[in-house]
């Protein structure tokens, strides 16, 4: 015991020298902040209904905008996904049921949950609402253009709906749009369908560059006084460094956008080679289709890393809070987010190993490929390595946590199938590629969008969502995706190829109908499983339990606002001031399990002065 | 302006002081506007475009089977009855080099707050990328009377004129909005915007000279872009 | 407590999955035998660290669950432990990928007696040409393309009038003989592959890609287009007969070459002119 009231002065100089090497030790005043640099923010204070949640300039409530509008674009794309586990396990049940439609829902499905409810939710929605509060600003630093953004958005997602109701219906191209099938007859929605789409990926491009700035913006230089980049709690490291990603990738999407609209519209052949259709040329020549490729996935690859970096932040944040320990590696944790960024800019053409493009290209995109997963790797590390010697609460955000390990390690390693060249061949294009990609994707990132509305509800709404309803909610998601894209892994061996209407009678995919029935049941359960939350959320703010301030113990900016839920202009009269970092959880000799980031050195109690 | 004095920081030189902002609180790039922030971001995104652009057109250029034609013979233009290649594009290239001019001109002026001065230089080269778009459209409907359309051209592959037109025409977008938004700045710096700090319409944020350069650098990029979409098209 | 029990049974059911699993590979019938045991490499190693970490992470769940008078360690970081990890983990991908990268540089390194064959697709079938005994292919264009000339084939190419023309979707292979797959596409993007052979590749408008593997079992399979072409994707099949050598040449020399192939339309042509002058 008389080591530690030796050791009390060094738990500051403990902390903080992990964060900045050492140089707040050599500070003769260790409370010390410099002063403001950038001048107060000149924030729009609005008056009326319409700017005050319709057309609003602050970021939090453009957060829960962008969080409910994509929740609604996820819950269309959750229906298509029930259509097609129809068809996929009961064919011919459903007779409305054609290859059109089929094709049309597959399509629909991939590109809304990708870049509509993903990117959307994670960017648009928790970017927004906890990039300022996390950094100590008052708000994004263009609130306008921010608010620009949502709207834009919310166009595309009109124009994308609109195209369920144009003749054709929607494009049923295949996410990936591949050209040229994509705007040929014999493709449904090759007329006004894939139009329609286009222009609304290319609003969508618009409308995130808006947002994208200020996301970064903020970021860069809008924090708040002691706010060192390398004291930013991983979420914002994680949606920052996507930002990046998708500033950098969408462009790629926006001009293959662009040049297969051309294609369409005026008959350019950007992409179009000579092409014989029902006996007769068309008027196309000379272009490429692999050149499409290229474009579309050098947007498409960082585009996983856009939906999975925030992820890999918020489930950092949510795994130290309620393990009571500081995430493990930090600065290793930092590291691992911008190298998984910037190599994932040259790994695009693994999604193309068999598609007739030079194959020395091969050997190039796979080494690329399994070098991104050794950082992968130790993210994964540290996250196990942070539960180790923890005092765990089991609660449903740490189920969710757990439940995105699983699964996420489950995924990342059927990435390294697929990633490396020569096992690729016989597995891409195959169910085992489907599974992969849902289990990395979109089950994992999913598991910690929920753990984070389960975290972050208090403080939005001020209640605390109920737990029974949310265990059984997280049981019944995991256990039914698990037993959905578990499976499905072993139909890609058997070689059941993606994106058939109708499995026929070949002998080995005739052993797969009854996973394929297995499948389709459990994948409507857990769709259904998910209006558990809905139900919970309005029950909650109906009759929810009311949360106090911090009710987590978390040390991160965004509870120490003045009010909750936090109002126009997050914090109080004055800005926090920072002094550590947000994992100071279970400080050796510190008296509570947790030191706020606003706690100066000279104000953390000390478990001897309360024994005295 | 390029000597910002920070508080209780100390400004370092070199590659120390690069990664010494970096590892600092509050702002890494240390006294940059945050509006200029944005706009330095804006380009680097809208640099990709532009490469994804130019690089698809060298892949088109490089694998159509059909010959890519002549550019000399094809942007030639009749001065006194003899073809001079390249007139109407030397002509084009040295109208919006000199806007640049201008314009930096102007956030000199506006910077000192010489109302007058930054206000016609504004004016200068908003009037300038008039006469770019104009030639351009001259260019266009030149190209356009020889038969060449996107889908097709007399000259050869089909593919040049899809990218002429699209590439060109993406350009002369960006330098038309560039256009607007200087008649509208020339306006606000002639009424007096800037010096008076008036709330935008729109923004509500209050008006600085900031602004001028903040559009000055777009417009500088868009001049940037123009050298490699002339290189690209006209000189390869 | 119940969620350690419930992780640790989704563990064990993945493994005990895996063991009794009906579903597994068809057998192989060509030489990328080794692609398999790639795959087993590569399920043995990625499964053994994903059944680790979870195992782990299990573990810190039974041990470390929350108690009222526990503080948790403080420890931020552990530059020993990190980089062993990260060189185990370095050494790991590169032992996996280094198998996949020598049998990548046999897949895309053609053997010399590799028969030629060229496979066509459209929206929705395959047809098949083998050259004659000059043993060269004659050059084709999509424009070419007619009744009289189901291929393309180039007519002022004198390797092109022995080519043999299999109009159907099935096509007969050479027992332990490689073949080269030349693949090309009228109209949109295919990919002729057989889960049987292992392999596929694309077939892109507009170029010819290729691939190639050496059947080494008798038997029929069937033919899948594994990229999506539109509606009739799914019913896109075509088969393939694996034979020795001497039943491969009876049936090779059944086939008709173009030359007969194009003297025969015109004989169709000609009694169809007699047939209507009548």
């Amino acid at each position: 015991m008389s080591d530690e009231i030796n050791d009390n002065k060094t738990i500051q100089a403990q902390s903080s020298e992990v964060m900045t090497g050492g140089s707040a030790g050599a500070t003769p005043d260790m409370d010390y902040v410099r002063p403001a640099e950038i001048p107060e923010q000149d924030l729009y204070h609005a008056h009326s209904f319409i700017t005050k949640w319709v057309f609003c300039q602050d970021a939090k409530v453009i957060g829960v905008q962008y969080f409910l509008l994509a929740t609604f674009t996820g819950i269309v794309g959750l229906i298509l996904s029930w259509l097609m586990r129809l068809q996929l396990g009961f064919p011919g049940l459903a007779g409305f049921m054609t290859a059109e439609h089929y094709y049309q829902f597959v399509t629909m499905h991939g590109m809304i949950m990708v870049v509509y409810f993903l990117t959307a939710l994670f960017l648009g929605g928790f970017g927004n609402y906890l990039i300022p509060l996390m950094v100590g600003a008052r708000d994004m630093v263009f609130p306008y253009v921010n608010m620009l953004s949502f709207w834009m958005f919310f166009v595309a997602v009109a124009v994308l709906m609109a195209s369920f109701f144009v003749p054709g219906g929607p494009t049923g191209a295949g996410w990936t749009l591949y050209p040229p099938q994509t705007i040929l007859e014999g493709t449904p929605g090759s007329g006004m369908g894939i139009l329609l789409m286009l222009i609304s990926l290319s609003l969508f491009v618009i409308g995130f560059t808006m947002g994208g700035l200020n996301y970064m913006i903020t970021v860069l230089q809008a924090r708040t006084r002691g706010m060192t980049l390398m004291r930013m709690p991983l979420t914002v490291w994680g949606i920052f460094t996507a930002t990046i990603l998708a500033m950098l990738a969408f462009p790629a999407l926006l001009v293959s956008a662009i040049m297969m609209t051309l294609d369409k519209v005026l008959g350019t052949s950007f992409f179009m080679p000579t092409i014989l259709k029902a006996g007769e040329v068309l008027e196309y020549g000379g272009g490429s289709p692999i050149l499409f490729q290229h474009l579309f996935w050098f947007f498409g690859h960082p585009e996983v890393y856009i939906v999975a970096l925030p992820a890999f932040g918020i489930v950092s944040d949510l795994i130290s809070v309620h393990a009571r320990k500081n995430i493990f590696g930090y600065r290793m944790m930092v590291w691992a987010i911008v190298g998984i960024g910037a190599l994932s800019f040259f790994v695009w053409a693994h999604h193309m190993y068999v598609s007739g493009m030079n194959p020395w290209f091969g050997f190039f995109f796979a080494t690329t490929t399994l070098i991104i997963a050794v950082p992968t790797a130790m993210k994964v590390y540290n996250w196990i390595l942070t539960l180790w010697r923890g005092n765990i609460r089991l609660n449903t955000v740490m189920l969710w946590c757990l439940g995105f390990i699983v699964t996420f390690v489950n995924g990342g390693i059927t990435g390294i199938f697929l990633g490396n060249v020569s096992v690729d061949v016989p597995l891409s294009d195959t169910y085992f590629v489907i599974a992969h990609f849902h289990m990395v994707m979109g089950i994992a990132p999913l598991m910690v969008i929920m753990g984070a509305v389960y975290h972050w509800f208090p403080l939005v709404a001020g209640r605390f969502l109920d737990e029974k309803l949310g265990k059984w909610h997280f049981w019944l998601t995991f256990l039914g995706a698990y037993s959905i894209y578990f499976p499905m892994h072993y139909l890609g061996f058997i070689g059941v190829p993606r994106r058939y209407f109708e499995m026929y009678d070949s002998p080995y995919m005739t052993s797969a109908v009854g996973m394929n029935e297995f499948i389709s049941t459990a994948a409507f359960i857990v769709g259904a499983a998910q209006f558990i939350l809905i139900y919970n959320i309005i029950k909650t703010l109906k009759t929810g339990k009311a949360a106090p301030k911090n009710p987590w113990s978390a040390n991160s900016l965004e509870w120490f606002t003045s009010t909750v839920p936090p109002g126009h202009g997050n914090f109080g009269d004055r800005l926090p001031v920072v002094h550590r970092w947000p994992y100071d959880f279970s400080v050796p000799g510190a008296k509570d399990d947790f030191i706020p980031q606003t706690t100066p050195p000279s104000e953390v109690v000390h478990t001897e002065v309360e024994k005295t | 302006m390029s000597d910002p004095k920070i508080e209780g920081y100390q400004l370092k030189p070199g590659f120390s002081g690069m990664a010494a902002d970096t590892g600092s609180d509050q702002t890494m790039f240390k006294g940059v506007h945050w509006g200029k922030a944005m706009m330095w971001i804006f380009l680097l995104s809208d640099t990709f475009v532009f490469s994804c652009f130019l690089i698809s057109y060298m892949k088109g250029r490089g694998s159509t089977p059909v010959e890519w034609p002549n550019p000399s013979e094809v942007f030639a233009l009749n001065a006194f009855g003899v073809p001079v290649p390249l007139l109407l594009i030397a002509i084009m290239t040295f109208v919006l080099i000199t806007s640049s001019g201008t314009m930096a001109l102007a956030v000199k002026y506006g910077y000192e707050k010489n109302r007058k001065m930054c206000g016609w230089l504004v004016l200068a080269t908003a009037i300038g990328g008039l006469t770019f778009v104009g030639m351009q459209a001259f260019e266009w409907s030149k190209l356009i009377h020889e038969g060449v359309r996107p889908w097709e051209n007399p000259f050869g592959a089909a593919q040049f004129g899809s990218f002429f037109f699209m590439i060109t025409g993406f350009h002369g977008t960006h330098v038309s909005i560039g256009v607007i938004f200087l008649f509208i700045y020339a306006y606000k710096v002639f009424a007096g915007h800037y010096d008076e700090r008036k709330r935008g319409w729109f923004t509500s944020m209050r008006g600085d000279y900031v602004e001028i350069e903040i559009l000055g650098l777009y417009w500088h990029f868009v001049d940037l872009v123009w050298v490699f979409i002339f290189a690209f098209f006209y000189l390869w | 407590m119940h969620a350690g029990i419930i992780f640790f049974l989704v563990i064990l059911g993945s493994i005990l999955f895996h063991i009794f699993t009906p579903w597994y590979w068809t057998d192989i019938a060509s030489n990328w035998g080794g692609m398999d045991d790639t795959i087993t490499l590569t399920f043995w190693v990625g499964g053994g660290v994903f059944v680790a970490v979870c195992l782990f992470m299990i573990y810190c769940v039974f041990k470390f669950s929350y108690k009222e008078n526990r503080k948790a360690e403080y420890k931020p970081e552990d530059k020993k432990l990190e980089k062993i990890l990260t060189v185990a983990t370095t050494l790991g991908v590169a032992a996996l990928l280094a198998p996949g990268l020598i049998i990548w540089n046999q897949y895309v390194n053609v053997p010399k007696n590799a028969i030629h064959i060229d496979v066509m697709a459209w929206q929705w079938g395959w047809q098949y040409r083998l050259p004659g005994d000059d043993g060269k292919l004659g050059t084709t264009s999509v424009r070419n393309i007619n009744d009289n000339n189901p291929f393309g084939i180039n007519l002022d190419d004198p390797y092109g009038s022995d080519d043999i023309l299999i109009v159907s979707d099935k096509i007969n292979l050479k027992n332990n003989r490689p073949v080269k797959i030349l693949l090309r596409s009228v109209d949109v993007l295919h990919n002729w592959y057989v889960p049987q052979f292992r392999a596929k590749m694309d077939a892109v408008p507009g170029t010819v890609t290729f691939y190639w593997f050496e059947p080494n079992k008798v038997g029929e399979y069937e033919v899948l287009c594994a990229e999506y072409c539109g509606v009739g994707h799914y019913a896109m099949r075509g088969m393939v007969e694996v034979q020795d050598e001497n039943s491969y040449e009876e049936w090779r020399n059944e086939q008709e070459t173009f030359e007969s192939y194009v003297a025969k339309q015109k004989n169709i042509e000609l009694e169809e002119k007699k047939l209507a002058k009548k």
